[in-house]
């Protein structure tokens, strides 16, 4: 039984002429223990896929399960409750509290539990020895790598110990040796049990994936089983076939660029299909 | 709870981190809580050391006073030139019965002059019960007594002897008062001064005896601006304030030109206008008080706009909309109780100060402290709810993206 799944998914944003289609008609579904990486270019609805799947953001249309259990009408309060308990959040930006300890930080989610001071410092502490920032408890994110800051973010969203982990572009900030590590502790709380979705544009970081999923202008538009430690097909081939430049192409310069958008019409050309599709019904 | 979210923590850590906005914040607080405990305690001490003065000097004492003197009785200005009060009144309240003196207080004007110039006494003509009445004993010296056969003789108050002379005791000294010698007999202790109490003008005051006055042909009948009346016990106050009340209207020929206090009255009569001043003083305090309530208002808004992000994060990591709510609410009255703690210890200060500075003796009113506490609370929690409502309303992802 899939953990997640949605259907006919949409997000529109702004209204009249300015409408923007974010997510159109997405259905996917993920099962439990699954690692799924998401790419896609910048402005394809990676993000969107992910707020909607971690109950941040509401679907305009379609339905999101979530454990078999219909969840894209939920409460703001409600959904609150149901991301505390059952989803971690990683951000590209870390997005730890500048004015809190690393330790802090870490206990936040247990305070919105109701856990008590004590126990949810104790809970943070052995947290984020797992992750290899004991010595680091009492640091104020400022004072840290970019690494160490989403050591102690991955640190946080695991220590309400949900059952998915959410990661929009975890080293998207990072250098290849903190991209190296948090990919790593990723791929440790996969074994672990626990379902990963993380959006990346990196192709080597699909070598952690089990499946990736590939999105343009709001569409799933492949997914890909994969193996682990290898590089998925299509990002493979997304990364090797880049043509290359020949002197014309030097030479030709901005006609170049101009020439680029034409090659990817034909996908432009089906979302279109599919919004006037909408429009009429 | 919210010590256990640890909002107390973050409040006490953004109050730090934002010092000056949050003192800067507490400022009207302060100075609402501050000016009411202040204004309060020192119309409280002032009434409670007029009340107890007259415990102590208008015991079982009935004053008789002309209207005109009665309207105000702030000291010597007020003393109307012509008074309605009469000798005969003086020995008509003399034999009711249950009195025990009767004591007139006529006031002359004059300048005397001891070693030295005195221009800021009064001379009051008296007769020999004055001590008596007033509970006053002397701190040198004798009071003149009925028999006395020296007529001339005065007696100072206590800032009028050092006024007067540069002895420290001027017994057998005289002094000059309108061409005659007078010999002084003996020094008041010092009354125990308030403002707005007749005590200041003891303690400045030249006693002499209503014979003396006399003698001089000085025409006391018309200046006399008080009548005490000793009654032999408290119980007898009611019935021989009536039944003077009844002798001077005869005597008055029905006119109600007169007033008969009671001690409670007089006293009443001297805080009417602290009362006053103390109730213009809160109302001002509390359009203080609303305006500092505003300014945390404003503040806190500024605040929620600022920490969008933040307030995002939280969200995001399972934070809900009342938990939100609750940690604004609690920043919020922080800065409102902390402004009312720093205000209460201002006053608190002020009040020390006062006391050794001034002859005004602050109460430290403990209901108010608490009241005081308790309404900057309540200013932070109705002031801070609307923008808490605003950070608590606010999606998850909108939140999120305002970096």
């Amino acid at each position: 039984m899939a953990l997640i799944k949605l259907e006919d998914v949409s997000k529109l944003y702004g209204f009249g002429d300015a409408t923007t289609l974010a997510l159109d008609e997405v259905s996917l579904s993920i099962d439990k223990g699954e690692f799924v990486a998401v790419m896609g270019p910048s402005g394809c609805g990676k993000s969107t896929l992910l707020n909607v799947m971690g109950l941040l953001d509401k679907p305009t249309h379609g339905t999101y399960k979530l454990n078999n259990r219909l969840v894209d009408r939920l409460s703001q309060n409600r959904a609150a409750k149901l991301r505390r308990d059952t989803i971690g959040f990683i951000f590209q930006s870390y997005n730890l509290l500048p004015r809190l300890t690393v330790l802090e930080n870490v206990a936040l989610p247990l305070a919105y539990k109701g856990v008590g001071v004590t126990k949810r410092l104790k809970t943070a502490s052995s947290m984020l020895e797992r992750v290899g920032m004991q010595n680091r408890e009492y640091f104020y994110p400022y004072q840290l790598s970019g690494g160490q800051i989403q050591c102690a973010a991955i640190a946080r969203a695991l220590v309400n110990e949900p059952s998915i982990i959410i990661a929009d572009e975890p080293t998207g900030n990072l250098d290849s040796m903190g991209s190296r590590l948090v990919m790593e502790l990723l791929s440790e709380i996969h074994k672990m049990g626990n379902t990963v979705i993380f959006v990346t544009h990196n192709p080597e970081l699909t070598r952690y994936a089990t499946r990736v999923v590939y999105m343009h202008d709001g569409m799933v538009i492949q997914d890909e089983k994969t193996s682990l430690g290898e590089v998925a097909k299509t990002a493979k081939k997304r990364l090797y076939t880049i043509p290359k430049k020949s002197v014309e192409d030097d030479l030709a310069g901005v006609s170049l660029l101009m020439k680029l958008p034409k090659k990817e019409e034909g996908i432009d050309a089906s979302s279109k299909k599919r919004r006037k599709r909408r429009g009429r019904s | 709870m919210s010590w256990r979210t640890g909002h107390i923590h973050t409040a006490i850590v953004t109050m730090r981190v934002n010092r000056w906005r949050s003192i800067l914040t507490m400022f009207g607080i302060i100075v609402g809580v501050a000016s009411v405990i202040i204004i309060i305690g020192i119309s409280q001490g002032v009434k409670a050391n007029i009340t107890n003065q007259v415990n102590v000097y208008s015991k079982n004492v009935i004053t008789v006073t002309s209207k005109a003197a009665s309207l105000s009785s702030f000291g010597v200005s007020s003393v109307p030139a012509v008074s309605t009060l009469t000798n005969q009144d003086v020995k008509s309240i003399g034999k009711i019965k249950g009195v025990k003196y009767t004591v007139p207080m006529v006031i002359l004007s004059g300048i005397t002059s001891g070693d030295k110039n005195y221009k800021d006494g009064v001379v009051i003509a008296t007769n020999a019960y004055l001590p008596k009445v007033l509970n006053q004993s002397l701190a040198f010296g004798s009071f003149f007594s009925a028999t006395d056969t020296n007529q001339f003789s005065a007696v100072l108050g206590y800032n009028a002897a050092q006024g007067l002379f540069n002895e420290q005791i001027p017994l057998g000294f005289s002094l000059n008062w309108r061409g005659e010698q007078f010999i002084v007999d003996g020094v008041l202790n010092n009354f125990k001064v308030t403002p707005f109490s007749n005590n200041t003008i003891y303690n400045h005051a030249i006693f002499i005896s209503t014979k003396a006055a006399d003698q001089m042909k000085l025409d006391s009948n018309n200046s006399i601006f008080q009548i005490l009346v000793r009654v032999n016990n408290a119980k007898q106050l009611t019935t021989v304030d009536k039944e003077i009340s009844n002798v001077l209207q005869q005597n008055h020929g029905g006119q109600d030109n007169f007033s008969v206090l009671m001690p409670s009255q007089v006293a009443k009569n001297n805080t009417g206008i602290l009362n006053l001043l103390a109730e213009l003083t809160i109302g001002i305090a509390i359009i203080s008080l609303f305006v500092g309530g505003v300014g945390i208002m404003n503040v806190m808004l500024v605040s929620v706009t600022e920490r969008m992000h933040e307030i995002g994060i939280r969200k995001a990591i399972g934070a809900s909309n009342r938990q939100i709510m609750s940690q604004f609410i609690i920043e919020a009255t922080s800065v409102s109780v902390a402004g009312g703690i720093i205000g209460i210890i201002l006053a608190l200060i002020v009040d020390g100060l006062l006391n050794l500075s001034t002859s005004l003796t602050p109460t430290i009113n403990w209901q108010i402290i608490v009241i005081s506490a308790v309404v900057s609370m309540l200013i932070g929690i109705v002031f801070g709810s609307v923008p808490a409502i605003r950070a608590a309303g606010k999606e998850p992802i909108e939140a999120l993206r305002n970096e």
